[in-house]
C-alpha cells in the first residue's frame, strides 16, 4: 500500500435542502461514509443488491422487543412484497403480533415510572411500552382453544415450528399481522425457542386441563433439516439480522450445515463483542466458522434497530421504482404445502 | 419485608387470578384446569381461594367502580 493509497476518497459532508427523502438523506451518509452513518449507507446498499440478486434466499432474522416497539406493520409488509423470503423469530415476537391480532394493544408509556404500580394495575412493561396483563390473558384463552384445533387436525403429529406459525397464520385474520402475511405470502416463518414465550405458558393451559383430548406436540429438531434445505438449495443466501440471540444463530447455523455461508449480511446490533456472546460477535468472527463467506457483502450497524431498520426499508423501498417487483426464490414456493384460505 | 394482609376473600386476591376485563373480571387458572369457566367476577369468592404472593388493585379497583 502506498500512502495515496489512503488518502482516495475526502469525506463530503452532509447538506440537508429544505426537503429531503430518506433515501437522500441515506446518499449524503454514503457522501461523508462516517460512522455510524456511513455503515448504514452500507447497510441499505447490501440489502438493495440483496433484493435484486433473484437467486438469493432473504432471511430475516428478529430478536428483541420489535413488535411492540411498533415495526409489526412493517415486517408483514415487507414480507408480502417479497423483500424478506423466510422469517426466523423469537417466539416473543409471534406472541406481541398475535397479542394485536386479537384486538390488543401495546401502549406508549415510559421508563421512569414505579414499577410495583405497574404490577398492582396488572401492566407489564418493555422499557417504555406498556401492554396491559390481560391481552395476554386474552390471548392464553384463545391459543388453548387454537391449540386443541390444531393437534386434533394433527392426530398427535408433532409439527416443525414453521407448521406451528403456519397453522397459527391461517387462524388469524388481521392483514397487519406477521403471522397472518407469511402465511399467505407462504414465506416460512421459524420460530426456533417457541417454548421461550407466551406460547409455552399457553401450552402448558391447553394442556393442563383435566379433560383435554389431543395436546399439541412442537419438534424443534423438525426445524433444522427445512432451514438447512432451504439455505442448501438456494444460489445465493443473505441474512438482515435484527438483535441476535437465538434467531441469528438458527439462521447462520443453517449456513454453516449446508455449507454454503451467507453471501451477504447485514446485522443491526446494540451488543459488543467482548464478552463472546453471538448476538455481540463481528461479522469477522462469523466467517471463522464459515457461517458467513470471506468474500460477503457484509456490514454490523451497532444502532437501534428501532431506528436504523425502517430507515432501511425506506431507503431500499425508495430505489425500487418502475414497477419493480421481485422474483420469488422458486425453492421457497416449494415448501408451501397450502393454498392461503 | 411487609407482610401482604387480606381482610376479605375474592376472586381478585386470589393467587390463581390474572386480570381478564379489568377491574369487573378477572380469570382463575384454576377454574381453566379444572375444565370451568374461568372468566369470574372480581368481587366474587370460592373455596379454592389461596393468597396471593404480591398484593394487586384488582378488589380496589373494582369495588370502587361497583360504587
Amino acid at each position: 500500500m502506498e500512502r495515496t493509497d489512503f488518502l482516495g476518497e475526502p469525506v463530503k459532508h452532509v447538506r440537508i435542502p429544505s426537503k429531503l427523502s430518506v433515501d437522500e438523506l441515506i446518499q449524503q451518509f454514503k457522501n461523508s461514509s462516517s460512522f455510524g452513518a456511513g455503515r448504514l449507507s452500507t447497510a441499505c446498499d447490501i440489502y438493495e443488491r440483496m433484493v435484486r440478486d433473484e437467486d438469493c434466499t432473504i432471511f430475516l432474522a428478529l430478536a428483541g422487543a420489535v413488535v411492540p416497539a411498533g415495526m409489526r406493520s412493517l415486517i408483514a409488509d415487507m414480507i408480502r412484497e417479497r423483500l424478506i423470503d423466510v422469517v426466523v423469530s423469537t417466539g416473543a415476537n409471534m406472541v406481541h403480533d398475535a397479542i394485536e391480532a386479537l384486538g390488543g394493544h401495546h401502549y406508549k408509556g415510559h421508563w421512569l415510572v414505579d414499577d410495583y404500580t405497574l404490577y398492582k394495575y396488572h401492566i407489564y412493561r418493555i422499557y417504555d411500552v406498556f401492554v396491559p396483563e390481560e391481552d395476554f390473558v386474552k390471548l392464553d384463552y384463545k391459543l388453548a382453544s387454537i391449540f386443541d384445533e390444531i393437534a386434533a387436525e394433527n392426530n398427535g403429529k408433532s409439527l416443525a415450528s414453521n407448521d406451528f406459525s403456519r397453522e397459527l397464520g391461517k387462524r388469524l385474520h388481521d392483514q397487519d399481522s406477521i403471522l397472518r402475511a407469511a402465511y399467505e405470502a407462504q414465506v416460512p416463518l421459524f420460530l426456533p425457542a417457541v417454548r421461550d414465550s407466551e406460547f409455552g405458558f399457553a401450552h402448558w393451559l391447553h394442556a393442563s386441563r383435566k379433560n383435554v383430548g389431543q395436546v399439541l406436540a412442537l419438534d424443534a429438531f423438525k426445524d433444522v433439516p427445512e432451514i438447512v434445505g432451504l439455505c442448501r438449495r438456494s444460489a445465493r443466501n443473505g441474512m438482515m439480522v435484527i438483535g441476535g440471540g437465538v434467531p441469528r444463530n438458527t439462521v447462520q447455523s443453517a449456513a454453516l450445515a449446508s455449507k454454503k455461508g451467507m453471501d451477504y449480511a447485514v446485522i443491526i446490533t446494540m451488543d459488543r463483542p467482548e464478552p463472546g456472546g453471538l448476538s455481540g460477535s463481528t461479522l469477522e468472527e462469523t466467517v471463522s466458522w464459515g457461517k458467513v463467506k470471506s468474500q460477503a457483502d457484509k456490514v454490523m450497524l451497532i444502532a437501534d434497530a428501532t431506528i436504523v431498520f425502517p430507515m432501511i426499508a425506506a431507503s431500499v423501498i425508495e430505489r425500487l421504482t418502475g414497477g419493480f417487483k421481485r422474483v420469488t426464490n422458486g425453492e421457497r414456493r416449494k415448501l408451501a404445502v397450502e393454498e392461503p384460505e | 419485608m411487609k407482610k401482604s394482609t387480606v381482610e376479605r376473600k375474592y376472586c381478585g386476591n386470589c393467587g390463581n387470578h390474572n386480570a381478564y376485563n379489568y377491574p369487573n373480571q378477572v380469570f382463575c387458572g384454576k377454574r381453566f384446569s379444572d375444565d370451568k369457566n374461568p372468566i369470574v367476577d372480581t368481587l366474587w369468592c370460592c373455596e379454592d381461594w389461596n393468597p396471593s404472593s404480591q398484593e394487586c388493585y384488582c378488589v380496589r379497583e373494582a369495588t370502587k367502580k361497583q360504587g
